[in-house]
């Protein structure tokens, strides 16, 4: 955008973004830096040996995978129906979804709490699964419906002229047009399932079924007042969300951006 | 169909049936108290520093968000040498989980952190102190953090909106004799303001929900200095066990919610 004619203005500019980037970047050198700190690797053999850490990290992929595929199923077969079906009071129940989006999930603290007391479902993964993937469908529901909208009606009546059911249209038109923002929706509720704090903290007692943004405060307790193997433990727990974003950074980015550009 | 219409009326039944537990539900034994709970909060200091610290972390978040956001973008769409590696250094704090990012960010501002150490080495050593343990200076460390951890969005966002601006019409204005900075003013800044728009209402909600980097990082404390009402509710409702007050408190919190998404959503249609 800024045009750059002398090298000069150029040298500034790449200066400037650099010492920009810096705050950015110190957290993460302190993280890798502190964990290494003592008993240098040593640190890191004694994280990993705790039993708990495949647990928690078996717990994080479970509900992960539970609620993103809970949430797409769901999402993708109600925005067909808000985008495509001509049912009464779509608009209404529309609404009625998106007042959702700005339900922050504290609020739901008290009468989840007591709804998964009665179900038996505290400290099993439904009592997170179910709360993450409500919060989670308003929002990928706009964004699916508004771009299944952009997909002409013409395609799907074709369909319907060649005898194909409304189920069957919607499993072999819609779906396969609709590849790019169900991986959209997988990262974002991936991201927001991986990252999700409170609800496992009120949710889920024991090891057996806590999850790994639980990993950090559990070693706490742990090695009480041991900051490296704590900070060991925080660079194990971020590794695979920064390896899987590398692995995925057009998607990761896409999936956001189309997250907040209604 | 049956079956999609379905799962959405479960969705919507499902909040349905939590409102209504919100309203009805909120004490665990189920003594009327009426409004006691709503005239206790309006008497509540905590509750109004809780809510001046959720409009001031708005402001700030948002403002320099916003400005880094657009910064960022407008100087990684210029020709820069390593973009992609600059692009992944702002972007990955937001992958990361603030919990897992907690026990770093303590350690950087504790008494003996690199926080103070970095101050001393630029020749600033007077200003170090335990900078979250003293309630003047916890909170502007909250912010800090978000802003550290969302600018990525931001920049993303506006990244992206950016790639939308016609270049030809960069190009018409720049063989009218606009400079860089007229160029930002006049065309990129208008050309994403539909992004601002939603940066804001992501900030809005952001602010009122936040709970996670104040509960790890300080816990509310010093002294309630970082008490946010998310936090606030979480104390009143489990460690203290009060949870007809912390509904009243969520009550306040929804409302406010859905006010504000109503007034940025109504912008929004005016402008577009």
């Amino acid at each position: 955008m800024f045009e750059t004619r002398s090298r000069a203005s150029r040298i500034v500019l790449q200066v400037l973004v650099t010492l920009m980037v810096l705050p950015f970047l110190f957290p993460l050198i302190v993280m890798v830096q502190g964990s290494l700190a003592g008993q240098g690797w040593e640190n890191y053999r004694t994280v990993l040996s705790q039993p708990e850490l495949p647990l928690f990290f078996r717990n994080s992929v479970i509900i992960a995978l539970i609620t993103i595929a809970l949430v797409l199923a769901a999402t993708m077969l109600a925005a067909f129906a808000f985008s495509k079906l001509w049912l009464r009071g779509r608009e209404v129940f529309f609404w009625l979804l998106l007042a959702a989006l700005t339900l922050p999930e504290v609020i739901l603290l008290t009468p989840m709490f007591s709804i998964s007391l009665q179900l038996g479902l505290y400290d099993t993964y439904l009592s997170v699964i179910l709360p993450l993937a409500a919060l989670q469908i308003p929002f990928t529901v706009l964004l699916a419906r508004t771009f299944m909208n952009g997909i002409p009606d013409g395609l799907f009546e074709a369909a319907r002229i060649d005898g194909a059911t409304t189920w069957q249209s919607f499993l072999h038109v819609i779906l396969p047009l609709t590849r790019p923002i169900a991986a959209a929706i997988v990262v974002l509720t991936l991201i927001t399932t991986w990252n999700d704090y409170l609800l496992p903290l009120v949710f889920l007692q024991s090891p057996e079924t806590q999850t790994i943004t639980m990993l950090p405060q559990f070693f706490v307790g742990q090695f009480s007042n041991d900051q490296t193997k704590v900070l060991a433990a925080a660079v194990i727990t971020a590794l695979p969300e920064i390896i899987a974003y590398l692995c995925l950074q057009k998607l990761f980015e896409r999936g956001l951006a189309a997250g907040a550009l209604k | 169909m049956i079956l999609s219409v379905g799962l959405v009326y479960i969705c919507i039944g499902y909040t349905g049936y939590i409102a209504t537990l919100d309203w009805d539900g909120s004490a665990p034994d189920p003594e009327s108290v009426g409004l006691a709970n709503f005239t206790r909060l309006f008497a509540d200091p905590i509750f109004w520093r809780a809510m001046a610290h959720t409009v001031l972390f708005f402001v700030v978040t948002f403002t320099v968000q916003t400005v880094l956001g657009i910064v960022f973008a407008v100087i990684l769409h210029s020709r820069i040498r390593l973009g992609v590696l600059y692009k992944i250094i702002i972007f990955v704090p937001v992958v990361l989980a603030p919990a897992v990012m907690a026990p770093v960010f303590r350690q950087i501002f504790a008494a003996d952190g690199q926080f103070n150490e970095l101050l001393r080495a630029l020749g600033m050593g007077s200003l170090a102190h335990p900078w979250l343990a003293d309630s003047a200076t916890a909170l502007p460390v909250i912010m800090g953090i978000t802003i550290w951890q969302w600018t990525g969005l931001t920049f993303i966002l506006y990244y992206a909106a950016m790639s939308q601006i016609d270049p030809e019409v960069i190009e018409a204005a720049r063989i009218d004799g606009a400079g860089n900075i007229r160029v930002l003013t006049s065309i990129i800044l208008p050309g994403v303001k539909g992004t601002t728009l939603a940066i804001l209402m992501l900030s809005v909600i952001g602010a009122l929900k936040t709970f996670d980097v104040p509960y790890l990082v300080t816990g509310g404390g010093p002294n309630y200095a970082t008490e946010f009402l998310g936090t606030y509710i979480y104390r009143q409702s489990i460690p203290l066990a009060d949870v007809g007050y912390g509904a009243a408190l969520s009550i306040m919190l929804l409302i406010l919610a859905v006010f504000f998404s109503l007034l940025v959503g109504s912008r929004q249609r005016k402008d577009a």
